[in-house]
């Protein structure tokens, strides 16, 4: 027996002279083998009795009978049909198995519409992010233009704010407080001084445009 | 001489008459059902540590709780929880079977390669230790030792790399992977212990969604796989490896090779829904219909 079970590679390994001497060791060891009895009372076996009270009800199940005809075969006097599940039961089972245990098919189809669903998904997003890649550039540039301006507008505040201090100094001969009214009354003039320049450059500016109607019109006023 | 009493019970009855009444007040343990306390530090070595050790925590009992650094961060605070072990104690297992095991078992004949090599195989030569309750799901078949594995087998595994697949069937062998439910497993490993309950052998239930992809692949050689797609895996397989692919039909141990287990299958040659009694030696089939029709779907 042992010889057989050897595979190709052992028998080419040791040899035929070197497994003979080989096979002695192994049918020692199988002499020597000594197997768990098999702790079945067979000759005399314990069948309970259904009838009697003193029987414990776990040995009256179904279970116990089938374990009794595993037991003891045709001896334990179980008629062998009960082994299988009842009509009752196999509805049971029948209910049980489609509820939890749906066929390949329509597991593989489960399978292929949450791919699908997935591989949808990732479309969507990935569409999206081209989409907002392709905005990219101009919002880049919208960004650094504004940037650009607001930092225009910081610095040319400031040049203006120095040069109302510069000239509150040299009005009023010392350093004043831009919080203070005196200074915001001086910017209060000063601006409206501006404006009113502004209107006669404007109009000066349309007079030299229309020419000679404009001088009547000076002189005139 | 003895009183003569009035009562037929004779002297006894007037005394229990005439003992007291029970009452929690003369109820006492039964003489040596109580053992006196242990007295500490009385007797010879009275005015010593009793036991204690000297000094400190240990003698007084004021040890501060388990792992307890002294106020120092203690290492079980310092590895932060995250995800990666989540779940772990759920996640089924799959102990390894190496290649250069599974020839070792061979050599020495604790397996037979002459006849297809399923779990039962084996667990039962003790080549791998299996515990459905332990959520094994079966053994997978690891390349360690691909280069010397050289036995022409017909195994059945739960899992299989790549290159192990390659080197079983550059020897002329079969591989087939195929997953068993937890229950199904414990009768495949343990076939007698099921065999003597008298049960009808269960049917095989499928795998589950999260498997089922991996046993439907041809690549893995999945047992619910196409045979035709299983047919050119191992030619684009031996490929890919650089080896002649033998041609298991004209092999004289063909038969053997050929046998595949039934998706629904536990056991070579046994249906689901068969009863195997031990002692009488026999097999009993079902006959009622709607019995053979639950466990022939």
């Amino acid at each position: 027996m042992a010889a057989s079970l050897l595979s190709r590679r052992t028998g080419l390994f040791f040899g035929v002279s070197k497994l003979n001497s080989f096979i002695p060791a192994v049918v020692h060891q199988i002499a020597n083998y000594n197997p768990r009895p098999l702790w079945l009372n067979i000759k005399n076996p314990y069948i309970p009795d259904k009838e009697s009270e003193k029987t414990p009800d776990w040995q009256k199940t179904e279970k116990y009978d089938r374990r009794l005809f595993g037991r003891y075969g045709r001896a334990s006097g179980i008629d062998p049909a009960k082994l299988w599940p009842s009509h009752d039961r196999l509805e049971e089972l029948v209910a049980e198995e489609r509820e939890w245990h749906p066929p390949v098919e329509v597991m593989l189809g489960n399978i292929a519409a949450r791919e699908k669903e997935k591989a949808q998904k990732r479309m969507e997003r990935e569409k999206t992010i081209a989409a907002n890649m392709a905005k990219m550039p101009k919002m880049i540039a919208d960004w650094k233009k504004q940037k650009r301006e607001t930092k225009q507008k910081q610095r040319e505040d400031k040049i203006r704010r120095d040069k109302l201090l510069a000239e509150a100094r040299e009005r009023f001969g010392y350093a004043l407080d831009p919080r203070s009214a005196k200074f915001k009354e001086m910017v209060a003039e000063i601006e409206k001084e501006e404006k009113k320049k502004k209107k006669l450059q404007k109009r000066r500016k349309k007079e030299d445009e229309q020419g000679l109607p404009t001088a009547t019109a000076e002189a005139s006023q | 001489m003895m009183s003569v009493s009035k009562t037929t019970a004779g002297k006894t009855i007037d005394i229990v008459k005439n003992l007291p009444r029970i009452t929690l007040a003369n109820l006492r343990p039964n003489p040596g059902a109580k053992k006196d306390e242990r007295r500490r530090g009385r007797g010879l070595h009275g005015g010593n540590r009793s036991g204690r050790g000297h000094k400190g925590e240990r003698q007084r009992g004021n040890r501060p709780r388990l792992g307890f650094e002294g106020g120092q961060t203690p290492f079980y605070l310092i590895i932060p929880k995250y995800g990666y072990n989540a779940d772990h104690s759920r996640r089924p297992q799959y102990p390894p079977l190496t290649l250069r095991r599974l020839q070792y078992l061979i050599d020495l004949g604790r397996i037979d390669p002459t006849l297809p090599i399923d779990l039962t195989q084996l667990v039962h030569g003790r080549g791998v230790t299996i515990q459905p309750l332990k959520r094994d799901h079966g053994v997978q078949l690891t390349d360690e030792g691909a280069d010397i594995f050289c036995a022409k087998v017909n195994l059945e595994v739960q899992m299989a790399s790549e290159k192990a697949i390659a080197a079983v069937e550059r020897n002329g062998g079969v591989i087939t992977t195929s997953y068993y439910d937890p229950r199904s497993l414990q009768v495949l490993i343990k076939p007698v212990p099921f065999l003597m309950s008298g049960e009808p052998i269960p049917k095989r239930l499928l795998p589950g969604e999260a498997l089922l992809p991996y046993y439907t692949d041809a690549n893995n050689r999945g047992y619910l796989s196409d045979p035709a797609q299983v047919r050119a895996a191992r030619a684009s397989l031996a490929q890919k490896y650089g080896y002649r692919l033998p041609d298991i039909s004209a092999d004289e141990r063909f038969e053997m090779l050929a046998q595949r287990k039934d998706a629904r299958q536990i056991f070579f040659g046994l249906s689901p829904g068969w009863v195997v009694n031990m002692a009488d030696r026999k097999i009993l089939k079902p006959t009622d219909e709607k019995v053979l029709r639950y466990y022939g779907s």
